[in-house]
């Protein structure tokens, strides 16, 4: 399981994972805003 | 770690509470009538905060390999990328047109850009101790600690910045 704490190395991989999570939120409520 | 991490995401926690009671309990417009936020200025310093999390881990993934020419470069890289970072963050200050004082909104946008820009040169000082210990030939292969935490550190930092970024500047 990844452990942002435990190295770098998975601190790094955590980080692009919650880029791309907020990506998508980010562009799920503009979506919805949109048509809203 | 694990205290530090979750006491700052407390803090964090705290000013993002005061700031969707604004917009969601209050109902307030956001940002407050008459104040423009910079969202493209903004937009272009977090890709240079998130570089930074790349150069850092290009300079820990070389110490590793035992590439001292890498961690050199990716450590000196990262905190001037960061410095530019602080840079603009705090010429946006002066440039922005409204002060703490003049709504509740234009306290919170402070408070959340200036409790992260704390957080930036705090870690700007811990990557500085990095950066010379590295061109003084600290740090090898086996014994690269000193490197690992601030890295963490680091991009904790970055991820905050982001969920900063897209909640006071984009949503």
């Amino acid at each position: 399981m990844l452990n942002p704490l435990r190295s770098e190395d998975e601190a790094f991989r955590f980080l692009l994972y919650a880029i791309a999570v907020i990506v998508v939120i980010v562009g799920l409520v503009l979506i919805l805003r949109a048509l809203l | 770690m694990l205290l530090f991490i979750i006491s700052e995401i407390m803090v964090f926690g705290a000013f993002f509470t005061a700031y969707f009671f604004i917009r969601v309990a209050q109902g307030d417009p956001w940002p407050a009538p008459g104040t423009h936020l910079p969202v493209e200025v903004a937009g272009v310093n977090t890709l240079i905060l998130v570089s930074s999390s790349f150069t850092i881990h290009w300079a820990e993934k070389s110490i590793k390999a035992g590439n001292r020419f890498g961690l050199k470069a990716g450590m000196l890289t990262t905190f001037l990328l960061g410095c530019t970072f602080l840079f603009i963050q705090i010429n946006e200050y002066a440039n922005i047109g409204f002060a703490p004082q003049d709504a509740a909104q234009t306290t919170i946008f402070y408070s959340l850009t200036g409790l992260h820009g704390a957080h930036v040169f705090i870690g700007l000082c811990l990557l500085l101790f990095v950066t010379i210990r590295s061109f003084r030939g600290h740090y090898s292969p086996e014994e690269h600690r000193g490197v690992e935490v601030p890295g963490i550190y680091w991009h904790f930092v970055d991820i905050m910045w982001i969920v900063v970024y897209t909640t006071v500047y984009v949503i």
